[in-house]
This record gives structure tokens, C-alpha cells and sequence, in this order.
């Protein structure tokens, strides 16, 4: 009982876990992947929509989760379904988890084995990563919440100073015109922006973790916790499509580091600051990998009624197994698809199906 | 308790063991005495027979493919510290390895039967273009390479030469590096208008994937120096080089888009001929395009204010209003030339529109643009396009004479 209550986390840390968790692949690929779909330079208008999205969709998520303060979705879900029911939603949710975790180990190697270890084994780069995540998350969610609070800051400030230096190479005509083609464009970006924001689904069990007296805060920790991950969206699909137009962002694969490489200040004390993105940007990776690997872990115990650390050991292997699948960079790139869309049926849908149902459930007793 | 001690000297031990195996260094480093470092490439069509039949006897087949030559440009270990050393003939800084090859990366690779320094391409900054390997081939294809490979960095810079490339990076003074000199130089698009904003390989793959055509800066080798002399027009459609601008036409694109940050506009006073120089402090410019139906036409509203920086007329005073506004009219009509001159040649001579107008209709009549862009370049060619020119001088410096 005593360790319980003090592993529980305060409101603002749950702004935190929400941010560096949203944070992760997208914010190398955003640029691409939704110039892709839109076609015109409006692209940060879908992304302002999907984040919108994003926002309804924590709030009901929030709202299901605040219904049962104490319980996680894993508990919950099988009061309001019922025992059978909400064991298979939970195990579905459980596997996405491990699965997106295992996606966001693979794209790290992916992007440290090109720009930073050349010719380092792709395991190499992997295990160590994995083992410090291990280590990380066997002391629980506060231990996870406190590093997440280090990482944080040095991730917005090194963020906002390496976008204002690629100011240099921005022109104002790759941006225009607004709307030329009207809305249609923008709604057909909406998507894949919206998936860039996958995230909030962490609600589900963190309003039960958080500390009692801040859980009626927690609508306040999902707008607060998506708005931040919305302006560095915002201002990354910004920055690069001013610099690169459109036309050059669709063929660049990591169209955000392409922008780092792309110009060099002399005088200060580094002239490339590709590095920094990196490292900010495999921080925020680590960051959404361990919390989804908590979370994963979190719901095997939960769902068998045991101690957490067995599951925390037994999911490594397969975390490293489902990291390898994909054969190449192609392959890859489809599985986070993948990933998204199961996600937009598990986060987007279920949730408010089961707020209705235990609405009515409510009504009845 | 000394049990306890032995486990800690054991832990202690363990601990030590495994800290000397992150003493062991970097993986696959790389010695910088090892390598050489790409500066520079420049790229050539081969239009030498004995080295396409060397190549050929080589690879043991017969084809008519063209050809091409790459210059890498390496700065090593011994280039730099040899210069101060003395009873040895001055050498040079730098160091040019020459391969022909049918591709680009095969033809670099080649470069390690010549070469004893590891070729690193991290501080590459400058590929000079040939104008006959420029009008062979498509830049799409052949840029691919280093547009591709994670060593090239997107900042370095593309240029064109006129003639052979690989005279570019030579030099006959020993101690400087043409390459790093060729991007020194083009710092100094900030102050006149005969030189175009740098155009990184970043910014190239953009214009690579539209259809529109562009300018490049091309650059010229006069006795054994470099020297910039005006752009040259990569047409959207084949993107092949499609002719030079001179200098002077440069000047006119330059008025026409606005980006220019300094320079010069030297025009003549009436009736006496004699020169007047004016120095531009600022200059804005607006493409305004009009639609109506069928019929584009665009006007261009150039506005530029700055200073009288010379003038030869000994007749007049600075500090008489008058003779200031006789300047202005004067520059006006320089400066109306010159975009004359310039639209005459891109519009009528090489049809390709390199100066912004298609960016403009886009921006200001997306629709119409969805329709048009395929062909942009020809309709181009045929738009009425009206001038209007102010200039206004604000001050003359320390004299009134």
C-alpha cells in the first residue's frame, strides 16, 4: 500500500510523460509524409486540424478513464464489458503498445546506423538501448515521469534554437499561396497529421496513476500535454517546407534533418547542428519507448494479477524480435502506417463506444 | 565484515574490468592523417578518345555511352602542413584526383586505385558542373548521387562552369583552394547584383522536382583565375543547360525578383555622356499578375532607394534637387534596360521563364497556374510583361560637388 501511493505521479508530470511520449518519429517525417497527401503548401493547416482531432480524442479518453479514478483501462474495461470482452480489448491494447514500442526502437537504429554510427550493427545500437529502458522502467512510473522531466526542457529549448537558426535558408513563397486550391487538400492531410499525435492513448491508465488530488485536472494535462507537441509540429512542417518547398521535401526521407544539414553558421561554436536535432530527437525516442513498454508491462500485470517484473524481463525478447521484422526502410515505414491505423480504431473509436455504454450503465443502477 | 569487504573489492574489480572496455576508443573511426577530404568536385563530359578506349579495353566491353570525368578536389594531411616546410618547392594546398566512368559513384570509387587518403566527402562544399556535361545530360540523374549519399551535405553549393569544370578547381596560386575560395566569392551576392543567390544542394532538389526552369551561377576560368561571369539557365522540362546570361542580364534578373542586397547601376547624364553611379541601398520589387480570361500579362513594380556613389558630371552639384532627380530618371532608364534587355532573351531567345513570374501567378491565381503549369515556360514566352521603375536617391555621401 505504502509503495502504491507514493508511485503515483502529479499533474504536471503527466503534461511531461504526454509531450515526450507524442514526440517521437513524426517529427522527422511529418514533413513528407503529409506534403504527400496535400499536395500544397498548407500542410501546417492539416497539422493544426489533427491536432484538434487528437485533442477531442484524449478529452473523451480522459473523460472514460475519470469515470473509474482508481482503475486502469485494463481494470475498467472489464467492468464495463464484461470479464471475457475486456480482457481481449486490454490484450489488443497491450500488444499495440509493445509493438509501437518495438517500431520507435527500429526507427532509432534506422537513423543512428545512417547519420551517427556508420557501420555499427543495427543489434549493436538496439540492445543497449533496450537494456537502459529496462532499467529505467523497473522502478516505475515516477522514476519514468522524472527523467521525462529532465529530458523535457533541454528538448524545448535545443528544439526552438536550431529552428530559429534554419531561419537563414527560409523563403516565404515556398509557403504560399494559402488555400490556393482550397480545403479539399487540407482534409486529405488530416490523417496522417492526426497520427502524428498518437499519444494521448496513455491516459487510459495514467489518470490512475496520477495523484489523487490532481486527477480532476487531468482534461486540463491532455490540452496542455497535445498543445505543446501542436506548435513544434507546427513549426517544424513550417520551417522545412520554407526551406526545402514542397516539391523537395516529397523526396527527402528524413525531410527535418534534411533542413539541419542544409546550412551552416560559422562563428559560433559548431557550424552543424544536425547532431543536436539527434540528440534531442533519440532522447524523445527512448522517452516513447519505455513509456509504451511500461505500459505494456503495466497491463500483463494487471491482466494476470502479478508482479510486474517478470513481464518487464519476459517482453524484452519480444520487443528486439518484432524491432527486427521489418527488412528494410520501406517495410518499416508501412508497419508505423500500420500501427497508426490500428490506432485510430483503438484510441479513436473504442473509447467512446465504452463512455456510452457506461453511461448507460450508470443510468441503470 | 571482511566478508563483506572481499565482496566489495570483488564488486569494485568487476566494475574496472568493465570500464577498460569503454577505454578501447571509437568505433570504425577514421585517423584524420587518413583521410582526404573532398573539398570540391567538378564534373565533365569526356570528349577524350584514348581514355574512353582505355576504359573500354578495362571493363573488356563496347558502348557508345557518353562518358564523364569527375575532379575531386582533396585537402590532406600533407597538402596543409607542407606549405610552411622549407628547402622544398612550394607545393600546393591542394590536390586534384581526376577518374572517368560511365556513373558517378563508380567513377569515385575508381579514385581509390589512384589515391592512398581515405575520400571523405563530410567538408565537401562546391560541385562545379561542365557546360558540355551540363547540356548532355539530365541534372536529375546526375545529381542523384549526391543527392543521395548521407556524406554530401545539402548546404554545399552547385555552380556552372563554362568549358571544362576541372580548370576551375585549378589554381596558379599555390597556397589558395578553389574551392574554398569559389564559396568565399559567392558571399558577395550580398553586394552586387551580378552574382545569384547561393543555390545549395538542398534548395536544388526542389527546383529538380518542379517543373520550372532556374538559374544557376556560373563561373569562368580566365588564366589560370576564377572569375564569376553571370548564370546559367537550367530549362524545367529536359533540365539540361540551356544557355548563359551574361553579367549584365544577370543585373536584370536581379532587379526583376528584388533579391538583390547591394550593387550598382552605372547610367549616363543626359547630353554630356558622362557617368553616374548609383549605389542601391535597398530594393523591393513586385510581380503583379494579371488575368483576364485567356489573357496573362504581368506588370513589375521595381522599387529601389540609395545613394549617388560617384559622378563625373562637372556641371552639376549634388547639392542641387534638381540634378538628383535628372540622376534618378537617368538610373531609372538604366535599370528599365537592363530588365528589357533580359526579359527580350528569356522570353524570346531561350523560352524558359527563370525570374519568378510563374511563382507569382501561382501564389496570386492557383487555379489558373493548375492549368498552365505544365506548359508554363512556352506560355511564358509569349506574356506582355510592362516595367515600371522608381529610384530614389537619398543622400550623396561627403560631397556636394
Amino acid at each position: 500500500m505504502m509503495m502504491n501511493s507514493q508511485d503515483k505521479i502529479t499533474a504536471s508530470q503527466a503534461v511531461v510523460v504526454l509531450v515526450n511520449y507524442i514526440l517521437a518519429t513524426g517529427i522527422l517525417t511529418l514533413p513528407r509524409t503529409s506534403v504527400e497527401k496535400v499536395k500544397s503548401p498548407d500542410v501546417w493547416i492539416s497539422v493544426f486540424l489533427g491536432g484538434i482531432i487528437a485533442i477531442i480524442a484524449a478529452v473523451i479518453i480522459v473523460k472514460l478513464s475519470q469515470k473509474y479514478p482508481e482503475k486502469t483501462f485494463y481494470q475498467y474495461s472489464q467492468d464495463i464489458v464484461g470479464k471475457w470482452a475486456g480482457w481481449f480489448l486490454s490484450l489488443l491494447i497491450i500488444v499495440y503498445f509493445f509493438t509501437i514500442s518495438a517500431f520507435e526502437v527500429r526507427i532509432m537504429a534506422e537513423v543512428t546506423s545512417i547519420f551517427l554510427l556508420e557501420g555499427t550493427p543495427t543489434w549493436a545500437i538496439i540492445l543497449p538501448f533496450l537494456w537502459i529502458g529496462l532499467y529505467l522502467i523497473s522502478s516505475g512510473i515516477n522514476a519514468i515521469a522524472r527523467l521525462f522531466e529532465i529530458i523535457f526542457p533541454i528538448t524545448f529549448v535545443l528544439f526552438l534554437l536550431i529552428a530559429l537558426m534554419s531561419m537563414g535558408i527560409f523563403e516565404i513563397d515556398n509557403l504560399r499561396p494559402v488555400l490556393g486550391l482550397g480545403v479539399m487538400p487540407v482534409l486529405k492531410g488530416v490523417k496522417t497529421a492526426t497520427l502524428a499525435f498518437l499519444g494521448p492513448e496513455i491516459m487510459l491508465l495514467l489518470v490512475a496513476l496520477m495523484k489523487q488530488s490532481e486527477k480532476t485536472k487531468a482534461v486540463k494535462v491532455v490540452l496542455v500535454g497535445l498543445t505543446i507537441p501542436l506548435i513544434f509540429y507546427v513549426i517544424t512542417v513550417v520551417m522545412v517546407i520554407g526551406a526545402l518547398s514542397i516539391d523537395g521535401v516529397v523526396t527527402r526521407t528524413w525531410p527535418t534533418l534534411e533542413l539541419m544539414r542544409s546550412f551552416e553558421i560559422p562563428g559560433l561554436i559548431f557550424e552543424r547542428f544536425e547532431s543536436f536535432l539527434l540528440v534531442i530527437w533519440i532522447m524523445q525516442i527512448f522517452a516513447t519507448f519505455t513509456i509504451t513498454y511500461f505500459a505494456a508491462a503495466l497491463g500483463l500485470a494487471q491482466l494476470f494479477k502479478k508482479n510486474i517484473q517478470p513481464f518487464i524481463f519476459g517482453l524484452l525478447p519480444i520487443i528486439y524480435i518484432i524491432s527486427m521484422t521489418p527488412k528494410n526502410i520501406n517495410d518499416l515505414f508501412k508497419f508505423g502506417d500500420m500501427i497508426g491505423n490500428a490506432a485510430l480504431y483503438l484510441f479513436g473509436v473504442f473509447p467512446v463506444i465504452l463512455l456510452f455504454i457506461s453511461k448507460l450503465k450508470g443510468r441503470k443502477t | 565484515m571482511k566478508r563483506n569487504n572481499m565482496k566489495g573489492r570483488f564488486r569494485l574489480g568487476l566494475l574496472l574490468s568493465l570500464l577498460l572496455l569503454l577505454l578501447t576508443g571509437c568505433w570504425s573511426s577514421k585517423e584524420i592523417e587518413d583521410l582526404g577530404l573532398i573539398v570540391g568536385t567538378s564534373l565533365d563530359l569526356e570528349t577524350d578518345s584514348s581514355s574512353r578506349e582505355a576504359l573500354e579495353e578495362q571493363e573488356a566491353r563496347n558502348s557508345n555511352k557518353e562518358l564523364i570525368t569527375i575532379t575531386n578536389q582533396f585537402v590532406t594531411s600533407e597538402t596543409t602542413g607542407s606549405g610552411a616546410k622549407e628547402g622544398k618547392k612550394e607545393q600546393k594546398a591542394y590536390k586534384n584526383v581526376s577518374e572517368t566512368g560511365e556513373a558517378v559513384l563508380p567513377t569515385l570509387r575508381s579514385m581509390i586505385e589512384k589515391n592512398d587518403k581515405r575520400a571523405f566527402a563530410e567538408h565537401s562544399k562546391v560541385i562545379v558542373i561542365g557546360e558540355d556535361f551540363a547540356s548532355t545530360f539530365n541534372l536529375t540523374q546526375t545529381m542523384d548521387f549526391f543527392l543521395r549519399e548521407i556524406e554530401m551535405r545539402p548546404s554545399g553549393l552547385l555552380l556552372i562552369a563554362k568549358n571544362r569544370a576541372s580548370n576551375i578547381l585549378e589554381s596558379i596560386e599555390p597556397t589558395t583552394i578553389p574551392a574554398f575560395q569559389l564559396v568565399e566569392m559567392m558571399k558577395g551576392h550580398k553586394r552586387t547584383t551580378k552574382i545569384l543567390p547561393p543555390m545549395t544542394l538542398a534548395k536544388l532538389q526542389g527546383k529538380l522536382n518542379s517543373r520550372a526552369s532556374f538559374l544557376l551561377q556560373s563561373v569562368t576560368s580566365e588564366n589560370g583565375e576564377m572569375k564569376f561571369a553571370g548564370a546559367a539557365v537550367i530549362e524545367g522540362k529536359t533540365k539540361k543547360l540551356r544557355g548563359f546570361l551574361t553579367g549584365k542580364e544577370l543585373e536584370g534578373i536581379t532587379w526583376i525578383t528584388g533579391k538583390g542586397k547591394g550593387g550598382l547601376v552605372t547610367s549616363f547624364y543626359e547630353g554630356t555622356d558622362q557617368p553616374i553611379i548609383y549605389e542601391i541601398l535597398s530594393m523591393k520589387s513586385k510581380i503583379i499578375p494579371h488575368v483576364d480570361g485567356d489573357n496573362i500579362s504581368f506588370n513589375v513594380k521595381i522599387e529601389s532607394e540609395g545613394r549617388i556613389a560617384e559622378h563625373w558630371v562637372l556641371s552639376e552639384k549634388t547639392f542641387d534637387n534638381k540634378f538628383l532627380k535628372k540622376a534618378e530618371r537617368a538610373t531609372e532608364k538604366e535599370v528599365e534596360r537592363l530588365v528589357k534587355n533580359v526579359l527580350e532573351k528569356i522570353q524570346k531567345e531561350y523560352q524558359t521563364d527563370v525570374s519568378g513570374f510563374g511563382t507569382r501567378l501561382k501564389i496570386e491565381y492557383p487555379k489558373v497556374w493548375k492549368k498552365l503549369k505544365k506548359d508554363w515556360d512556352q506560355t511564358f514566352s509569349e506574356v506582355p510583361i510592362q516595367c515600371e521603375v522608381k529610384i530614389t536617391i537619398k543622400d550623396y555621401g561627403t560631397s556636394g560637388e
